[in-house]
């Protein structure tokens, strides 16, 4: 111990590592510690996907050696493998859009009441539905998919694998999240907003339809959301219940497909999944905005009275 | 104007569970009455307001509104308004929208409508406000549409469930004043629950004060006041000076003969006729402070333990040379303090004053009440 490191240590001087540390944690602002962290985890979790994306605009035949850049040549460019060519790929994108679609539209709804009819019931027989709620969440994909195909084999084997079978596979796992994501916007909501609307007069229906669904708005549509990028990503339960070529997703085709000799079209199939869920997405935030555009306030940037009960941070 | 309903609460009794929240009630609100039930939390007065407006059901018993059993009726059949105390505004409806709700529900007709919704408005002075937003709308505005709103259906009964709580005490001592003079201008009955007995007691003709599911006392403002009937009631409003004391019965006056310790005390209020273990009670306004050595009957020696400085008026703490502390009070008159710290006094309670308590065991909470 020299005079100057005791001198050094008297006036408080920091060690390499402490003011590391103490860079990172910044109590005054941003962590940027944990800046760092989320940085690199999204880095991480999409740049896949952004190569899978760049691959898509790939001059040549290889998904592994970029051979050039070519907007259009998997998109529509190619007479033969492009996804504007080739029927097989078009029909998986079809069908896609479909289960997606129907989906959204038949469990949302089916979601909502389920979850007002949950949060309204009390008893022990209402926590045991509200655990049985969260089954399909917990339940692996393959145990769904396998059991959801036995049931249409031996129960309902009026129904044949099909679209329908599909559908009716998809809105069954898709309603539990719906019914997560509703019950809890319904539970901070709480029930003043139904007093109030009873104490003035309206019928539980008129409460329901004037009162309870405009302040749900936000976890509606992120049920929306939710619901088409669960059932647009879906390949277990799709493929258990498919009745064959006639009702691949796009999922499906792509695994066939990479065991076979892939083409870029494939990334561009999947690039084209990927915009479509990004679109979904912007539609519903900016539906989000517009129909809320009289809730805030002037002055604070952004933020409805809905969406402060915790509805758009999904 | 529109004539007040007149409510009558027959046995009331909630249960949650095997827990009572209130435990067979008895209330009776005559037409045009502002009637406040007044107690500390959990005392059951929000429960039984809201078993009122048909939001809870009543486990026993009954409520008649105008003479009708309104039990079994769904809130939005009843002819009875709320204002909550969070106001409950539909965050998704202007002020014109939220107001005119009730009409919209039945089906008023579109002039009528707008007049009736302007009306209201004038009432409670927001004409102007009816594009505004809830969100846009300060607490006091937001009350004030939370008002219009219940009272444009002229209900018979207005409810409100600590409808100022979440003010600042300024706005609070504004709406108070104007939420009385609506009520005589309207005419209709308001029941109104607030734990704040300076609320209570300046709007109220009369008060239920209640604890732990039941009721303790009804009566006037002043009555309450000055007439406490229970150990609760006096400890809740106001400075109680509670004495624990020995009653020995009424005597040939009708006064009570009290024993505190040492000294025989004379009190000429409140259930003269018990004997036993009881407690005495005198407002801090009505004990007179009498110079060292002075005789009588009520008089106990003393000292002063501190000496504050109110503003408008002097309170003197004054240890009892028997171990019980005295609040008194003096209004400023302009007049240096009439005692110092340490001195030593002669505390006489006027017999007149002097309050004789039955103990219902139930108790007041314990915080400050300086």
């Amino acid at each position: 111990m020299t005079a100057t490191s005791a001198s050094l240590a008297l006036a408080g001087n920091r060690s390499v590592l402490r003011r590391v540390r103490d860079w990172l944690g910044n109590p005054w602002g941003r962590p940027r510690f944990l800046v760092l962290v989320t940085w690199a985890y999204i880095v991480w979790s999409i740049v896949p996907v952004l190569i899978a994306i760049q691959f898509s605009f790939n001059a040549g035949r290889s998904l592994t050696a970029w051979q050039g850049l070519s907007l259009t040549r998997w998109y529509w460019g190619d007479p033969v493998d492009s996804v504007w060519a080739d029927p097989t790929l078009q029909a998986a994108l079809l069908q896609s859009l479909k289960l997606a679609g129907l989906d959204m539209l038949i469990a949302t709804p089916l979601g909502v009441l389920l979850a007002l009819g949950l949060a309204r019931w009390r008893g022990y027989l209402a926590e045991a539905s509200n655990l049985l709620m969260l089954f399909p969440l917990v339940t692996p994909e393959i145990v769904m998919g396998v059991s959801l195909s036995l049931v249409f084999l031996y129960l309902f084997d009026f129904i044949e694998p099909s679209t329908t079978a599909q559908v009716l596979g998809h809105v069954t796992f898709s309603l539990s999240y719906v019914v997560v994501i509703v019950r809890g916007r319904l539970f901070s909501i709480g029930r003043q907003y139904e007093e109030a609307a009873a104490d003035l007069g309206a019928t539980p229906w008129e409460t329901l339809w004037l009162v309870l669904l405009p302040l749900l708005l936000p976890a509606i549509l992120s049920s929306l959301m939710i619901v088409f990028a669960i059932s647009i990503d879906d390949f277990v339960i799709s493929q258990w219940l498919s009745c064959g070529a006639d009702c691949d997703t796009i999922p499906i085709r792509i695994y066939s497909a990479t065991r076979a000799a892939p083409l870029p079209s494939i990334n561009a199939l999947a690039a084209i999944m990927v915009y479509f869920t990004i679109g979904a997405l912007l539609i519903a935030y900016f539906l989000f905005r517009f129909l809320t555009r009289g809730e805030r306030a002037a002055g604070k940037a952004g933020r409805s009275v809905v969406a402060d009960m915790g509805g758009f941070d999904m | 104007m529109v004539r007040g309903g007149e409510v009558q609460v027959v046995d009331l009794v909630k249960r949650f569970g095997p827990v009572a929240a209130v435990h067979g009630i008895n209330l009776h609100m005559p037409g045009g009455e502002f009637f406040s039930m007044l107690g500390p939390s959990g005392c059951g007065k929000t429960t039984t307001l809201r078993m009122i407006a048909g939001f809870e059901q009543p486990s026993e018993g009954k409520i008649l509104l105008d003479g009708e059993d309104m039990t079994g009726t769904p809130p939005h059949r009843r002819h009875v308004n709320t204002v909550f105390q969070n106001y409950a505004l539909f965050p998704h409806l202007n002020v014109f929208d939220n107001v005119a709700f009730g009409l919209r529900r039945q089906r008023v007709e579109r002039s009528e409508l707008q007049r009736r919704v302007g009306e209201a408005l004038a009432l409670v002075q927001l004409t102007g406000f009816e594009k505004r937003k809830p969100v846009q709308l300060s607490g006091g505005q937001q009350q004030r549409v939370a008002l219009a709103r219940a009272l444009v259906l002229k209900p018979a009964v207005l409810l409100l469930d600590e409808p100022l709580g979440a003010l600042d005490a300024k706005l609070r001592k504004q709406l108070q004043i104007e939420l009385k003079a609506l009520q005589q201008q309207v005419g209709i009955t308001f029941i109104y629950v607030t734990h704040d007995q300076e609320e209570a007691l300046t709007m109220s003709d009369r008060i239920a004060v209640m604890s732990n599911g039941r009721v303790e006392q009804v009566a006037a403002p002043r009555q309450v006041y000055e007439e406490p009937a229970t150990v609760f009631v006096a400890d809740f409003l106001g400075v109680s000076n509670l004495m624990q004391v020995t009653a020995r019965g009424a005597d040939a006056q009708g006064h009570c003969r009290i024993r505190l310790e040492d000294f025989e005390l004379q009190a000429a209020r409140g259930d003269t006729a018990v004997s036993g273990d009881t407690k005495a009670t005198i407002r801090p306004e009505r004990v007179r402070l009498e110079p060292h050595g002075s005789t009588g009957e009520n008089r106990v020696p003393g000292t002063i333990e501190r000496a504050v400085y109110l503003g408008n008026a002097f309170q003197l703490i004054v240890r009892l040379c028997t171990g019980q502390s005295i609040q008194t009070l003096f209004q400023n008159t302009g007049d240096e303090m009439p005692y110092a710290q340490g001195a030593a006094v002669h505390v006489h309670f006027p017999a007149d004053a002097l309050r004789v308590l039955r103990d219902t065991g139930a108790r007041a909470p314990t915080t400050d009440k300086s």
